[in-house]
Formats: structure tokens, sequence, C-alpha cells
């Protein structure tokens, strides 16, 4: 009996840290988002969406830095997700069996957790230093290499999810298999495309290391994709760590922006996954 | 005798309209030697979109090959003049001058380890706290919610773990827990020496901690996953014969998963070592080794983020793609070992 | 059945299988099996699990060739041609040769588009064609009066028995010259089953069928001539009537008496 009591003293003195290291776990997590909405909700104003980024000591807004965001994520998004769709396609579809396929699955994994500022290091190498200044589109460059495993990930999965016998039945109608694909297997698959895409997106939006010396930033309005870029996490960056309150200010007010951001993109992206399942 | 013909004809007189109707329309589209021959070459066309679509997706597939391959040859060759003037002695070397044009690469991959090291001295067992008390312990209405709010928290940019650590964590741990572990170990002897020096707020043990926190989310969502592989006869099996919950999860499903677990971790590690912004903030950027973790210090990504685009001389330049070449082949290894880990478990449960 | 008519005793030829072996990698799944599949006949393909009738029936599309480490030697002859040679057109034999599974495999679409997807890969019609040839294609398949006021509804809400006319329309929209049927009414309940036959029997006016089925009775039903498998050989293959009332061997009477399989 003694021996029964050790173990049930063991079992509630195990459970016991596990519930400890739960709260204490998402205590943290609660508490930054806490902070985050309470420092970002007081710096909110119709001037953050329409002035531009100020010089120090001066109100301002984060306009220019929203809209380079959404530049190069938008640039960086429609580059990387054809070139990922159609990798994953290769990987699930025609050459399922083949030795690229595992290398490539492999490789791809290694990119889809690499440390993103190697990411810039390399669009700096290849194409900040040949131009000789920093520009818009080798930050947008730089994220379509962050978007692109992403989505190979997902579009494999959820193509590799379509049942087989859907390939057969449109195979045996004589379709060849870019209509089978196509038409077929994509439909199939769409939920799943999409959601790969929105967390491609949620991914990148946040990203500053690979933005930092590639996009650099710009105090000013710029649409040129040839100049430097804003964009909100290097302007997050700048500003927290200057010493001017109103720069802090509006780091954190952006810091809330991109998280809102986030977060309702990866909601999405599961709100849809998971009405594919249920349909299924 | 089976009866095969009144069958037939039954089924017939019941679909009379049908079948009639049918044959008539069916024999105005039976397929004629001219239809097979439009067939033929349309056929062809569409053979040819195949062909193009088949080599273009291959080609992608080559391209993210070739991406990779472009990372690892960019890197090297911007290294270059770097290992050329410094040569193994870049990885011992402490010194990191810019004037002088003398660098090494110690404090920040110290810095690098350092950290990490922290990080996951914290986050492995809160982490896998949490993923058996969402596995066993948590209330069946929770679990979705929790689990699904610790894997929407791993997607939050890691900016925002830095913004808040520089303003929130550090002054906190400044005035509140450094002064107080200060004052616990300096009489210890090896103690001491890790929480010597004045507190600072920021530094080593400041970016371990937020490391920790990023991380969390990652460990603990992985092991859930791979705790949710094993069988739940087996787990029924161990029950069944009187273990206890944490019996079942010490004897079946920790020895069932570990493989699966050890990736997971190792995934988080491979994370933490990369991990640029939130260390940024808050790690002091200071290229010296310091024997105390209250002391500020430097990673290999705070380092490339905080001077790369000041840097000047093409020396400081390709020493600065050193360091990074350095963390890309670190995170490598580690990653290339999580992933053959978690192939492993997926095998095993497949 | 006037398709007798004009050939009483031996209807012609419309695929000819001759000494076909096939290869799952190292494994030999169909040894030298030799058959012929009668134009506008039914011929069933009957015999236990594993003893290669869908293997079989996968040939004579290639539907095999999907897969890698799969391979067929011997000869198939559709219309004299050897289907078999690596220089056909997969596509072009596929639009001649068409498919029903085992499962209903409506596409994740409308009905409408389900029906559409095989016309449109050959043929540029205009709406009005079209819709003519969806409503054909569904009268076809005795689908037209359940579906024509949802035509634009998905495909996945039909029932099973539904689902599997279906496709039965779908491939028949295609104008194939031979359907073949993997175990068609092993996912439907006795009344769909009972159409689906029906409707095998009316497609043979026009058309060459083979049908697999674990069903005996369902072979005895719907076909002309039937072929009993076991282990990858052809045990027995003639007229329905004479393979289920004197057959030649005694591993078909054990099968279809039902002392094993």
């Amino acid at each position: 009996m003694s021996l029964y009591a050790t173990r049930r003293g063991a079992n509630s003195i195990a459970t016991t840290l596990c519930w400890v290291a739960a709260i204490f776990g998402l205590a943290w997590l609660f508490v930054i988002l806490i902070a985050l909405l309470y420092e970002g909700v007081r710096g909110l104003s119709p001037a953050v969406f329409t002035e531009m980024t100020p010089p120090p000591g001066s109100a301002g807004g984060l306009l220019n830095a929203i809209a380079g965001s959404l530049i190069m994520t938008i640039i960086g998004v429609a580059v990387g997700t054809p070139l990922g769709m159609l990798a994953g396609t290769y990987m699930a579809e025609y050459g399922r069996y083949t030795k690229l396929t595992m290398i490539v699955r492999f490789i791809n994994d290694i990119l889809l957790s690499a440390p993103s500022i190697v990411i810039g290091l390399f669009v700096y190498t290849m194409l900040v230093h040949p131009m000789g200044h920093f520009s818009a589109i080798s930050g947008a460059v730089a994220l379509a290499l962050l978007v692109v495993p992403v989505v190979v990930r997902t579009t494999e999965d959820m193509l590799l999810l379509v049942p087989g016998s859907m390939r057969e039945a449109a195979s045996a109608l004589g379709a060849p298999r870019a209509h089978v694909v196509g038409k077929v297997a994509y439909r199939a698959a769409k939920a799943g495309l999409i959601t790969g895409v929105l967390l491609a997106v949620a991914r990148v939006s946040g990203e500053t290391a690979p933005l930092l010396f590639t996009a650099l930033n710009n105090q000013f309005w710029s649409t040129d994709l040839a100049a430097p870029m804003a964009s909100l996490p290097v302007v997050i960056f700048q500003f927290a760590l200057s010493p001017y309150k109103d720069w802090q200010q509006l780091a954190w007010t952006g810091a809330l922006l991109i998280t809102i951001a986030v977060l309702a993109l990866s909601i999405a992206a599961r709100m849809l996954s998971a009405g594919r399942r249920k349909s299924k | 005798m089976f009866s095969i013909e009144p069958n037939r004809r039954d089924a017939n007189g019941a679909g009379q309209e049908a079948g009639s109707n049918m044959s008539e329309v069916v024999l105005q589209q039976a397929a004629s030697p001219s239809v097979v021959a439009d067939r033929t070459r349309v056929l062809g066309r569409l053979a040819l979109v195949d062909r193009i679509f088949r080599q273009a997706t291959r080609a992608a597939a080559v391209i993210v090959l070739v991406i990779l391959g472009g990372v690892i040859v960019s890197l090297v060759y911007g290294s270059l003049p770097s290992i050329r003037a410094f040569g193994f002695g870049f990885f011992v070397s402490q010194s990191w001058n810019p004037v002088t044009e003398n660098f090494g690469a110690a404090p920040a991959i110290y810095g690098t380890i350092m950290t990490s090291a922290i990080a996951m001295l914290i986050a492995v067992p809160v982490g896998l706290g949490i993923a058996v008390f969402l596995t066993e312990l948590c209330p069946y209405v929770m679990r979705r919610p929790i689990g699904t709010a610790i894997e929407l928290l791993a997607g939050i940019p890691s900016i925002i773990y830095g913004i808040w650590g520089l303003f929130v964590l550090a002054p906190f741990l400044q005035s509140h827990v450094q002064p107080a572990l200060i004052a616990a170990f300096g009489d210890i002897p090896v103690f001491s020496m890790l929480f010597a020096g004045p507190p600072y707020g920021i530094g080593m043990l400041t970016a371990g901690f937020i490391l920790a926190i990023m991380v969390l989310p990652f460990v603990a969502s992985i092991s859930r996953d791979v705790f949710e592989t094993v069988p739940p006869v087996l787990k029924e099996a161990a029950s069944g014969i009187g273990c206890t919950t944490w019996e079942v999860m010490r004897y079946v499903v920790m020895p069932y998963t570990r493989v699966g677990v050890i990736g997971g971790v190792m995934l988080g590690l491979g994370r933490a070592l990369g991990e640029t912004m939130a260390v940024t903030f808050v790690i002091g950027n200071a290229h010296k080794i310091s024997g105390s973790l209250l002391a500020p210090g430097t990673t290999i990504s705070a380092t490339i983020a905080n001077e790369f685009t000041e840097a000047v001389g093409d020396l400081y330049t390709s020493a600065l793609i050193e360091l990074g070449l350095i963390l890309f082949l670190i995170t490598f290894v580690v990653l290339a070992i999580a992933r053959y880990m978690l192939m492993r478990i997926e095998q095993k449960s497949a | 059945m006037n398709a007798t008519a004009h050939a009483p005793k031996e209807p012609p030829t419309k695929v000819s299988v001759r000494g076909l072996d096939f290869y799952y990698g190292a494994d030999r799944s169909l040894k030298n099996v030799n058959l012929p599949l009668h134009a506008n006949k039914v011929t069933a393909f009957i015999g236990p699990s594993g003893c290669g009738k869908s293997t079989l029936l996968r040939v004579l599309n290639r539907m095999y060739d999907l897969y890698p480490g799969q391979r067929a030697e011997g000869e198939v002859l559709l219309d004299g041609e050897n289907i078999l040679d690596p220089a056909v057109d997969l596509n072009a034999l596929r639009s001649r040769v068409g498919m029903i599974f085992q499962k209903p495999t409506p596409f994740p679409m409308s009905i409408y588009e389900n029906i559409a997807f095989g016309i449109r890969l050959y043929e540029k019609l205009s709406r009005a064609d079209l819709d003519e040839r969806v409503e054909t294609a569904l009268r076809g398949a005795a689908l037209w009066d359940e579906v024509k006021d949802k035509l634009q509804t998905s495909g996945l809400g039909l029932s099973g028995g539904q689902q599997q006319r279906l496709c039965i329309a779908r491939s028949v929209a295609v104008q194939p010259e031979v359907i073949l049927f993997d175990e068609p009414c092993s996912a439907l309940d006795p009344i769909s089953t009972a159409k689906v036959e029906e409707l095998i029997d009316e497609l043979t006016n026009r058309y060459t069928i083979a049908i697999v089925t674990h069903n005996m009775q369902q072979a005895v039903r719907v076909s002309d001539y039937t072929a009993f498998m076991y282990l990858g050989e052809l045990v027995e293959y003639g007229e329905t009537d004479d393979v289920f009332n004197k057959p030649k061997e005694k591993r078909t009477l054990d099968y279809i008496t039902g002392r094993f399989g």
C-alpha cells in the first residue's frame, strides 16, 4: 500500500508541475499581448494612417511604412507564390517518386526554418551589392524567398491529401496530367492552397531582418521600387531603439498593427482549413 | 439455370423510355472516325500544354534547389576575403575592431550558443509541461482553444517580442529579478561568476529569456502533435493495468515519442539560434565574452543586424558575411537533425 | 440486343488480350492471360480478392502507367492496335476506353461542370451545344430528372448511387468505345445497385463493357461473358451461362458454389 501511495504522490507532483508549466508559459504570452495592447492602443489615432514617419522629436504617422510593407509584401507574395506552387506541384504530381523531389523536400524544409537574416545577406550579395544601392525590389525578393518554402510545403501536403482516385478518374477520361492537376487536383485542394498563401503572408509581413539591408528604410513617401522603401518592421526597429518618446510610441503602435494583421491572417487560414476538414 | 434474358427484358421494360431515348441519342453521338481524328489533333495540342506545365513545375523545383545552393555559394563567396585574412583564428579571436580591421567571431558564437542554451533550458521543460497538460490534464473543452492560442503565438513576429523585451521585460528584470539573483548567488563560488556585475537589464540572460518565450509555443505545439501520434490503445493498455497518468506519460508516451520530441526541440533550437530581432533589442551588442550572464554580449545575428548597413570596407562586410555563413551552417546541421528525427516519428505513426 | 443479330454465333472482338503478364515491381500478378472482349457485350471478371481481375482491368486503359514500378508485357489489341506499345498516346487511349471506379469519384465542382469537364477536353462547343451534350449524357445515365434543377450545385452533394451514375454520365459524355467498370456497385445500396445494373444493360447497345465484380449474382445479371481468374491466371472464360451452369474447371465450380473465396 505504501508503494501505491508513493506512486500516487509522484503522479500528483508531476501533474502539478505540468499545470504550473502550462500556467507559467501561457502567462508570459498573455503578458506580452496585454502590454502590446496597452501601449499600442494609446498611440492609435487617424494620424497614424495619414501622416508620414516624423523626424526625431515630432509627431507623425506610419503611412509610408504601412504602404511600403504592403507593396513589398504583395510583390514578394506575387513572385513567391507561383514559384512555390509550381515546385510543390512537381513534388506531389509529376515527380512524386523521383530523387529530385526527395532532395527538394529536404532542402525546402531547411529553407523553411533557416534564419531569415541569412536570406537578407544572400539578397544583399546578389542584388543590393551589384546594384550599388538599397532598393524596395531587393526587399521584395527577400520576402519572396521566405514565401517560397511555406507555399512549397503546403502545396505539396495539400495535393498529397487529394485522393488518388480523383486523379485516376480524371485520367480515365483522357485528360492530360496538366488538366488533371489544374482543373481537378487544385480545385480539390483549393482551401488548403489558400491557407498556405495566407500563412506565407502572415510570416513575411512581420519579417524585419531580411529587410534591414535590402530595402533599408525611407523617411518619406516612396513608391519607387529602385529606391529604398520604409516598412513597418524596420521602422519599429529603428524607432524603438531611439531615445525619443514619440518614436517609441509609434513603434508600439506599429507593433500592434502588425500583430493584428498577422493574427487575423493566421485565424483566417485556420478557419479555412477547419471548414475544409468539416466539408469532407 | 440462371435466368439472364428475362431479367434483362425487365430492365429494358422498366426503363423503356429512357432506354429507347438513349439509343437514339447515342447513335447520334457515336464516335466516328473523323471524331477520333479530331481528338488526336486536340490531344496533340493538350499534350504540348502538359509538357510545358510539367517542365515548368520541374524548373520551379530545381529553382528551389538552386536558391539554397545560391545561398551557400554567395555566403562562401562573400566570406572569402575574411577567410583569407583571418583563417581559423576567426573562430577564436575576441577582437572586433572596425578601425584596425581586425575581426573575430568568438564573442558572437559564444553569445549565440549561450542565449540559445538559456532559452532551451527554460523552454524545453515548460514546453513539455504544456504539451502534457494539453494532451492529458486540460479539461476537454479548453484543449482546442488553448492549443490554438499557442499555435497562433508561434506566428507572432519576433520584433514584437523584441520591443516588449526592451521596454517591459528588461526594466523589470533590472529592478526586481537581477538584484535578487546577485544577492542570492553573490557568495556561492561558481554562481557568483555567472551573476557578477551590475544589473543592466539588457544582456545575455534577458536575451535568453526572450528566446525562451519565443521558442515555447514551438516546443509545446510540436510535442503535443507528437504525443498525439501515440495510438490510444497503448495508453489505454497502460491505464488498464493501473498506471497513473504520470506513469502512462513517463513509461509509454515519452519512450514512444522520444525521437519526435527531440526533433521538435531541435527545431526550436534552430529557431533560437537564428533568431535576430528579438535578441538584437536586448543583447546589448558588446563584442566580448563575459563570464557573467548579466553582462551585455552579442550574437551572430544581432551583430549582423546592427552593423551590416554601417559596415565600411570590404573586410568588415566580409567578416559579417562569414558570421552569417557560420550561423547558416550551425542551423543547417541542427535543422537537418530535427527533420530527420521528425521524419522517423512520422513514418512510425503512418 | 440487335447488335448480336448480324453475328449470331461469335460477335466481333473489340479488345483482344494476348499473352499478358503484369508485374508490380518483381511480383508477377498476371500470368499469360488470353481473352477477348466482344463488341457490344458485357464481359465480367470474377474471382477472389487479389486474383488480378482489377489489375487486368487497369491494363485495358493503362491506368497503371500513373504509378512507377508497374509494367505489362504481352499484347492488348484494341481494334487491332497494340495499346501496350509505348508510343501509344495514353490520353487518346483513355478517351476511347472509359473507366468507372469502385467508389464514386465526382470532381469537386458542380454537376454540370463534372460532365462538361470531359467534353471540353476535346471540343470547343457553344454554350447551347454544351448544355445539350450535358443533358444527353445525364439522360443517358438516367440521372437527368433527378438533377436537372440543381445542375450548378456540387456533385459531392449527391447520394452515392447518384454520384456513381454521374460518373457514368461523365464517362459516356466523352464518347468512349469501351467502358471499364471496377466493382462499380460495391459502395452502393441495393436500390442504387439495381439502377446502375440497369444502366450497364442499356449501355451495351453502344459500348463494349468489362466489369470487375465480387458479386456473382451481379455477374450473372449483367454479363454476357464471364472470365474467372485465380492467383493471376485466367482459369476459365466463356459465355456467362456456361461458366455458371456447367463450368469446365473444378476451381470455377468451387468458387461459384462458395467453397472458397
